[in-house]
């Protein structure tokens, strides 16, 4: 362990030369997507965590593969808006404590640090629903353009999309804005989940049909104007303080 | 005191790993000594705002961490090395320094030269573009030492800071460890009493989950005059109050 070389005359701190012009060398530069979710998310650490570490990246996306597949097969095949209903409550509940000393090897330091683990999680899982969603709403557009006939793979996709990953969309972004004013992603995961019960309720009761919140596509647009006000509430929260820590 | 804990406990189910540790320190580097399973990993952690307490009193840095505000207050200024530390095969000496400063939420200006700067206390500046699957298990220790430092904490909590490290690293590292207790309280948890000599102004010792001494490094040599075992002085005291703590 030793400080900077510094073999310089008196009037040059070599050293801190040194310093300075390792850092420029050293740093990671950041790409246009980083910098993009610095500003938009109103913190580079946020941004950092959000885009790199792809051992934890990969498996998210995989993970949203895999469901976003079984939930069009099973839709596609029975019928039934079964996976629809349970999916946005089991994805955010799921994905809120999928993220543990099992999943990232530095979970423990993590858990140490100044943005908590647990805000890192959520904004990775808003922001890989909603690239799912955006993703969802282009193959529908597409599907209705070239009109491809119902059950193709683009339909598919249109019913995914429209039957439960706008509302799961909503849901996490509402369980991120819940946890950031709440400071605490327990309270996020279970209100998300909540609040999925009780629309699924509601549209019980208001209609007598179980799937009309995933069905009934007059709700999709206050689903995405809720996400879009989850978001900002959740941008607002986590605004870093000006003047702590300078 | 930027350290005042009173009467803490913590249960892991019906394991009582900490129980009823009470201490203050304030700038200056404290040795965490103790026999494995003693409980040092376990109130380090507490101390990191890892793991909560089951019960009993915290204050860090003068705040309470059990707030949400407060918490994020003091880990902006905590430095951490878990014993276990994880790390990101993909990166770089200098890109996991970098990932860490930012989630301290340092200032993004001041971050190029803070990692250059903790990269260089730790010796690694000149593997700090290598991947960290190529450092051997010393080398990443000094990573996990520089992430610690970056941030010029004001609390540093160092758990089994050297092990892996050679014999000129671990002089080198004691070195830095009494320059950083010139400023900031330095906790170091270690079972290598010649760390705690070398280093340490005060120094506590724990066993089963309880502190069963605290003072100077002279002073725990001092116990060990007439009944301790060991090869050195201070090797004696700790053995010698450990055997008064289970007779």
């Amino acid at each position: 362990m030793s400080g900077p070389r510094n073999d310089a005359p008196d009037d040059v701190d070599l050293g801190r030369v040194w310093i300075s012009v390792a850092g420029q060398v050293w740093r990671r530069q950041p790409g246009w997507l980083e910098r993009t979710a610095g500003r938009l998310l109103r913190s580079p650490g946020l941004a950092r965590a959000l885009l790199t570490t792809p051992s934890l990246l990969l498996p998210w996306l995989l993970a949203s593969v895999a469901v976003l597949a079984a939930g069009a097969a099973a839709t596609l095949s029975s019928g039934q808006p079964l996976v629809a209903l349970l999916a946005p409550a089991v994805a955010a509940a799921a994905i809120a404590y999928s993220y543990g000393p099992g999943i990232d090897p530095a979970w423990d330091l993590s858990c140490s640090m100044a943005i908590s683990d647990r805000m890192v999680l959520l904004v990775r899982a808003l922001a890989v629903f909603a690239v799912n969603t955006v993703l969802g709403l282009a193959a529908s557009a597409v599907a209705a353009a070239v009109g491809l006939p119902a059950g193709s793979a683009s339909g598919a996709a249109a019913v995914v999309t429209f039957g439960w990953l706008i509302p799961m969309t909503a849901v996490c972004a509402f369980a991120l804005a819940v946890a950031t004013m709440a400071r605490s992603a327990s309270v996020g995961a279970a209100a998300g989940v909540t609040a999925w019960l009780i629309i699924v309720l509601s549209g019980r009761v208001a209609s007598g049909n179980f799937a009309a919140p995933v069905t009934d596509t007059v709700l999709f647009l206050p689903y995405l104007a809720v996400g879009a006000g989850c978001v900002v509430v959740a941008l607002y929260a986590t605004r870093i303080p000006r003047g702590t820590f300078s | 005191m930027n350290v005042e804990i009173t009467d803490l406990t913590r249960r892991f189910g019906r394991n009582l790993a900490v129980a009823g540790v009470s201490l203050q320190t304030g700038p200056g580097v404290f040795g965490l000594l103790g026999p494995n399973g003693a409980g040092k990993t376990t109130l380090l952690r507490m101390m990191a705002t890892v793991i909560p307490p089951s019960s009993g009193r915290l204050r860090l840095l003068g705040r309470d961490p059990g707030g949400y505000g407060p918490r994020r207050e003091v880990r902006r200024r905590l430095g951490y090395l878990p014993q276990n530390l994880g790390y990101y095969p993909g990166f770089t000496v200098a890109e996991f320094v970098e990932y860490f400063a930012l989630l301290k939420e340092m200032p993004t200006a001041r971050v190029p030269a803070a990692v250059a700067n903790a990269v260089e206390r730790v010796d690694l500046g000149g593997r700090a573009r290598a991947k960290l699957r190529t450092l051997s298990g010393g080398m990443l220790r000094r990573v996990g030492i520089a992430q610690a430092i970056v941030n010029e904490p004001e609390l540093l909590l160092l758990d089994e800071p050297t092990a892996g490290l050679d014999p000129e690293q671990r002089v080198q590292f004691r070195a830095l460890l009494r320059d950083l207790g010139q400023r900031a309280t330095v906790v170091v948890s270690t079972h290598l009493v010649e760390d705690v000599g070398a280093a340490c102004s005060q120094v506590a010792l724990m066993d089963q989950g309880k502190i069963v001494f605290h003072g100077t490094p002279a002073e725990l040599t001092a116990r060990g005059t007439e009944h301790g075992t060991g090869d050195a002085p201070l090797e004696r005291g700790y053995t010698a109050v450990l055997a008064a703590a289970r007779s």
